[in-house]
Parts: structure tokens; C-alpha cells; sequence
């Protein structure tokens, strides 16, 4: 080290030296902010980019959940609609058959058998009101038929259950039935509909399960047959 | 001496440069976080469109899925009605004489708890 004081040249020189390193150590700090900064770029960028990937992926995962659940409805709402074609039509087949039953119930009436029928209907009404005073009440055509069946009930009744009936004749119903008879008791609490109409009406309903096979076979969905 | 004033001048000088430097390299930075950002949504938004046609494809594929297979059942319905009204028109008449038969049928019976009294 010089220990004499330095010449222009050497203060010269000694100045630029420290000239240099500071702008050295400015140019090498500069250079770390820098690559610091492009590394921070790189990862804020793919932060928020994945982010909102996230979210629009959840987003649209719900859209499709939601129109795959939205076609299932379609379907299934064919397939009712479909079922309840088909059960429709079965129901207008049946009312037809019903509807043709009931006219044709009428001729029953004329046919030979009728009296033998009323008595059958008589006795059956006898021996479940289990009276001793009845009223029978029949249309007017049957009038004559009611009074020889009768007579013969009442001695089957008899027959039957050992016990005596005493009867009337009503001719009350109306005409635009098709037949049979009506029972009342004598304390006129009880009636029994016996007639060709609410017989046809009771086996309408109790018959169901029958007519069904008749018509359109075994049900394949039914596991448990008696 | 003035010459040490003079150097003084320029170590400030080149001091004041270097700041400069420093200065433009933070600034670059904060450009940097910035144009990160923009990036970011433009990538975002090209995604999202993306995923909005998948979603549009998909959606088109199965619509008419439905209109297929609405067309599926409405034929399968319609051939198990005709065979519904043919198996009908068979047995319709046999059942109807049935119906009217039983209507007939009579078979009177004494209650099953009651003994006939005799004489």
C-alpha cells in the first residue's frame, strides 16, 4: 500500500474501480429481483389458473350431473305414460264387457229358467234374512212367475232350515230393471237386493281377478299365485 | 482539495445510476405479478370455453338419446295395445256368457253356524 498520497492517475483509477463495483453489485442485485420475480410469475400464474380450473371442473360436473338426472325423468316419464296406455285401454275393454253384459241382462227374464231362478233367489233370500214375515218386492212382468216361485220357496225354505216364512207380494219395482226380486223384513229394517242388476254388479267387481285371467292370461309380473 | 469533491460527485453519481437499476428491476417485478394475473385469466377463460363445448357436445349427444328411445317405447306400446285388443276381441263374448251365468247361479245354503230345527 502506498503510503504516500496517491497521483491524479491513481485516485483516476481507484475512482472508476469503485465506480465499477457499485455498478456491479446494482447489475447483480437487479439480476435476483428479477429471476425471483419470473419464478413468482410462474407460480402465482399457475396458482390462480388451477384455481379456476377447480371451480369451473365442480361447475360443470353439476351441469352434467344435472342433465344426466334430468334424462332419467324423460325416461321415466315415458315408460309411465307408456304403462298408463296400456291399463287405459284395459279399462275400456272392461266397461264394453260390462256395458254388454248389462244389455244383454234383460233377456235373462225371458228366458225358461226365470222361475226356476226366482225360486233359487227367494229361498237364498229367505234364509239369510232368517224372518218370519218377508216382503216381496218384484217388477210387474214377474208378477205371475214371483207368486208360483214363491210358493215353492217358501216350502224349500222350509225344507232347508225348519223354519216358516210368511210372505207378501209387492209389485214395486220399477220396469227398467232387469229382473229378480227385492226382500224386505217384516219390520221393514232390512232389504236384500236380489235382483239380475245388483247381482250382475256385485260379480262385476268380485270377479276381477278371474275376467282378468280369462281375457288377457297370467299377469307375468305376479310371483305368488294360491 | 476539489478534486475530492469531484470524486465524491461521481461515487454519488454512479450511486444514483445504480439505484436506477435497482429501481427498473422492482418495477419489472411488479409487471411481472401483473402480466401473471392477465395471463392467468386468458389461459382461464380458454378452459372454461373449453369445457363449455365438451359440455355442449354432450349435451347434444344424449337429447336425442330421449328422442330414440321415446321412439323405442312409443312402438313397443303400440304393439302391446294391438295385442291387448286381439286378445280381447277372442274371449270378450266367452265372458261376458260366463258373467250372465253366474248371474243365475244360485246355490242357497243355510248359514253354516244354524242347525235346521227340526219338527
Amino acid at each position: 500500500m502506498a503510503s504516500r498520497p496517491m497521483n491524479d492517475e491513481e485516485v483516476l483509477s481507484e475512482m472508476n474501480k469503485m465506480v465499477a463495483f457499485i455498478k456491479q453489485e446494482a447489475l447483480e442485485k437487479a439480476r435476483e429481483i428479477r429471476v425471483k420475480a419470473d419464478e413468482e410469475f410462474a407460480i402465482e400464474k399457475a396458482k390462480l389458473v388451477k384455481q379456476e380450473q377447480q371451480a369451473i371442473d365442480a361447475q360443470y360436473e353439476k351441469k352434467r350431473k344435472g342433465a344426466e338426472v334430468a334424462q332419467k325423468i324423460a325416461h321415466s316419464t315415458l315408460t309411465n305414460k307408456s304403462r298408463l296406455r296400456l291399463l287405459h285401454l284395459r279399462e275400456q275393454n272392461l266397461q264394453d264387457l260390462f256395458q254388454a253384459a248389462r244389455e244383454q241382462l234383460a233377456t235373462l227374464a225371458s228366458s225358461s229358467q226365470y222361475v226356476q231362478f226366482l225360486q233359487g233367489v227367494l229361498v237364498q233370500g229367505f234364509l239369510q234374512l232368517l224372518d218370519t214375515e218377508v216382503n216381496i218386492h218384484v217388477r210387474e212382468v214377474d208378477a205371475a212367475a214371483a207368486k208360483q216361485a214363491a210358493d215353492a220357496a217358501s216350502k224349500q225354505y222350509t225344507e232347508i232350515s225348519g223354519r216358516q216364512v210368511k210372505y207378501e207380494l209387492v209389485t214395486s219395482l220399477s220396469p227398467d230393471l232387469a229382473g229378480g226380486i227385492k226382500l224386505v223384513t217384516g219390520s221393514k229394517r232390512i232389504t236384500l237386493d236380489n235382483t239380475l242388476d245388483e247381482r250382475l254388479r256385485l260379480l262385476e267387481d268380485r270377479m276381477l281377478p278371474e275376467i282378468r285371467n280369462d281375457l288377457y292370461g297370467n299377469n307375468e309380473n305376479r310371483k305368488f299365485y294360491t | 482539495m476539489a478534486g475530492q469533491s469531484q470524486s465524491i460527485q461521481t461515487l454519488l453519481e454512479a450511486e444514483k445510476d445504480a439505484q436506477k437499476v435497482v429501481q427498473q428491476a422492482r418495477q419489472h417485478r411488479t409487471q411481472r405479478l401483473k402480466d401473471a394475473r392477465s395471463e392467468a385469466t386468458k389461459e382461464i377463460e380458454a378452459y372454461k370455453a373449453q369445457k363449455e363445448q365438451e359440455f355442449k357436445a354432450y349435451e347434444a349427444s344424449h337429447a336425442g338419446n330421449t328422442q330414440s328411445v321415446q321412439a323405442t317405447v312409443d312402438k313397443e306400446t303400440n304393439a302391446k295395445l294391438a295385442a291387448i285388443s286381439q286378445q280381447f276381441d277372442e274371449s270378450r263374448d266367452a265372458v261376458v256368457k260366463k258373467l250372465l251365468d253366474r248371474v243365475v247361479l244360485v246355490e242357497p245354503e243355510l248359514h253354516r253356524n244354524l242347525k235346521k230345527l227340526g219338527a
